[in-house]
């Protein structure tokens, strides 16, 4: 019993990052149509960029993160220059194919810059203690995750909902051209999208390689969260956040009582079955296609 | 298919033939005795570089008839490719089938496991469909690993038995390269064919608009099982071809990055044209060994690069061209290809 709620705990500790990532997915799908393959590459480069700027400029805590967040941000805004904007109207293996070039570009990238240092990791910020709930010990490190995650969560829901920028991204997504009659920068709004999108997944490169360890394989996260996208529907928040949920308990699950190579694939075979039975995710739109 | 000027049809014989004027016979004939005279003077590296684009092009031409001409995008080629290089070498290794055997049998184990990952096409397309693909890379290379681990050797590499025909043993790279390039002149003209005849048809009117190729009388879960059984049995015989020329597999081979590198190939040529893959797979390749003959002097020039140099440009360079190709020509090299030709034509004249 003691494992059974450890495991519920790890997995959705886990699965809330991927919530997280597949948010990223979700926030630039919504607004631009446009289905992100590189977002786990901007998981490795945003936590590579973190500890670089930790431990080769030797800054302190809160600036490296704040300014890794910030160069996300500026990347992530002018991807949508170049290539995106040029790529209106192209059909969709075009623009699934051109994210997938910026995953393989980040990639080399990232090989260029940081393959001598293999096995580091983020220093100790957060005091490693184990914390007992009913008597069951839970790492701090978790509990941490979490509760951060679920913050961020609630604060890009409010920025949807609530703000204008939320409004703009809603209405982008409905119709940009209507969008852009009403006065709304579309292509700004976008480019906006595309930097927060980048900045959660700096975020997420963060506390995923907190624990996990900074390598190159942290990229992997990204096409986990697409299946964790994909479960819960790709036009909704609530939706990335409870297939990042299932995604992630399935993993731990079967990771324990299965065995360590099904867990890798385990995200991929749930993310088939959703999508043979219920195409459109737990919580997707439905289009209806007319020629 | 426009007609050469001053060239027309008398018989339903010529109006069929795919090469319609002496001088491009003429021309196939002379390229192919080149092909046929290379490994009698080129050097090793040229043998080993043609042999290796020869078995690319064929999975690229298996991938741009599911994808060019069928409309069905697949980021997972390169795990159909991994189940023909496992199916040809256990069937060898453990059971000691004899090649002509073995291949055919890669070629359908792979086409049957493609329409078995084809089935969500029927409900699903586009996006969901290129992701259920990725998923499939995963799952095949899963099942290689780990429930087959008896027969293929898990993740560790596993040895390829040399070819045999009766009593002749192919065991130079230059033999090899015979074998290859016999079977990629094949599956090229069986490709050629195919696009021309109704199921090429109807693979390209379900490219253009399912909905309305149903509405025309294609029966669309057929057709596009048939796709990914001809292009999944494309890939699983280029993965045969090429395991018996590397004659150690592992699974490391046949990677989503593999799959990636086949389909921004693939566009960079020229989807859905014969020519495509070839004019890709070349490109592509030659780039590669510019920058990995280029990494050694880049990294000797600024040292504090590292040594990764090579593996890193490869991939950035990769990224780069496929982004400028997918903005400036999404058509790919086949297209420049014909406009270079057209404009020769009627040089010194705009059209």
């Amino acid at each position: 019993m003691t494992n059974f709620i450890q495991l519920l705990f790890t997995g959705v500790s886990v699965g809330i990052i991927y919530g997280l990532v597949a948010l990223g997915f979700v926030l630039i799908y919504k607004s631009s149509r446009i289905f992100n393959f590189a977002q786990g590459e901007m998981v490795m480069v945003g936590a590579f960029l973190t500890w670089s700027f930790l431990n080769l400029f030797h800054l302190p805590f809160v600036p490296a993160i704040l300014l890794s967040l910030l160069v996300a941000g500026l990347v992530g805004y002018h991807l949508e220059r170049f290539p995106f904007r040029r790529m209106i109207g192209q059909p969709i293996l075009a623009l699934i194919m051109a994210t997938l070039a910026i995953a393989v570009f980040f990639r080399g990238l990232a090989i260029l810059i940081w393959s001598e240092f293999i096995g580091i990791k983020f220093p100790a910020i957060i005091p490693e203690k184990t914390i007992y709930l009913f008597h069951i010990p839970f790492s701090s490190v978790h509990v941490w995750n979490f509760v951060l995650v679920l913050i961020l969560v609630v604060g890009l829901s409010v920025l949807f909902q609530y703000t204008s920028l939320g409004l703009h991204m809603r209405a982008t997504a409905e119709s940009p051209q209507i969008a852009r009659s009403m006065g709304i920068r579309v292509t700004r709004v976008i480019a906006q999208s595309w930097a927060i999108a980048a900045v959660v997944s700096t975020i997420g490169g963060f506390l995923f390689g907190y624990y996990r360890g900074i390598d190159f394989g942290l990229a992997h996260i990204g096409l986990i969260a697409v299946a964790a996208a994909l479960v819960g529907g790709l036009e909704s928040f609530k939706g990335a956040i409870v297939g990042g949920l299932i995604i992630g308990l399935a993993e731990t699950f079967t990771g324990f009582y299965i065995g360590r190579n099904l867990k890798e694939v385990i995200p991929f075979i749930v993310m088939v079955l959703v999508v043979c039975f219920k195409p459109h995710g737990l919580f997707g739109l439905k289009e209806i296609e007319r020629v | 298919m426009s007609l050469p000027s001053g060239v027309f049809s008398v018989s339903y014989i010529q109006d069929m033939m795919i090469l319609r004027t002496r001088f491009r016979q003429v021309s196939l004939l002379i390229f192919l005795l080149f092909l046929f005279c290379i490994p009698l003077f080129a050097r090793l590296y040229w043998v080993n570089l043609l042999s290796t684009i020869a078995a690319t092009v064929i999975a690229l031409m298996g991938l741009n008839i599911l994808s060019g001409y069928c409309g069905q995008i697949s980021v997972g080629h390169s795990a159909f490719m991994a189940i023909g290089a496992y199916t040809s070498a256990v069937l060898a290794g453990h059971l000691g089938l004899p090649f002509w055997l073995c291949l055919p049998c890669a070629g359908l184990t792979a086409g049957l496991m493609g329409i078995l990952f084809g089935l969500p096409s029927l409900k699903v397309k586009g996006l969901y469909l290129s992701i259920t693909t990725i998923a499939a890379q995963f799952i095949i290379i899963y099942l290689i690993k780990t429930p087959f681990a008896d027969v293929t050797g898990g993740a560790i590499a596993m040895n390829v038995p040399p070819v045999t025909f009766g009593a002749f043993v192919f065991q130079t790279e230059r033999q090899l390269y015979y074998l290859v390039m016999a079977f990629t002149i094949l599956m090229t003209f069986f490709a050629w064919n195919l696009t021309r005849s109704h199921v090429g048809r109807a693979f390209v009117a379900i490219h253009n608009n399912d909905i309305a190729a149903e509405a025309m009388g294609i029966n669309l879960y057929s057709y596009k099982l048939l796709a990914f059984f001809i292009g999944c049995f494309y890939a699983g015989i280029s993965g045969s071809l090429w395991s018996v020329y590397a004659k150690v597999i592992s699974p490391d081979d046949f990677t989503l990055m593999n799959s990636i590198w086949q389909i921004g190939m693939l566009i960079i040529g020229g989807m859905g044209s014969t020519l495509g893959p070839f004019l890709g797979a070349a490109f592509i390749t030659a780039l590669n060994e510019i920058v990995l003959l280029a990494g050694p002097m880049i990294t000797s020039a600024i040292p504090q690069i590292g040594a990764q140099v090579s593996a890193a440009l490869v991939e950035m360079i990769f990224g780069a061209v496929l982004v400028v190709f997918l903005i400036y020509e999404p058509r790919g090299l086949a297209h420049r290809w014909e406009i270079l030709k057209q404009s020769c034509i009627h040089w010194p004249f705009s059209y």
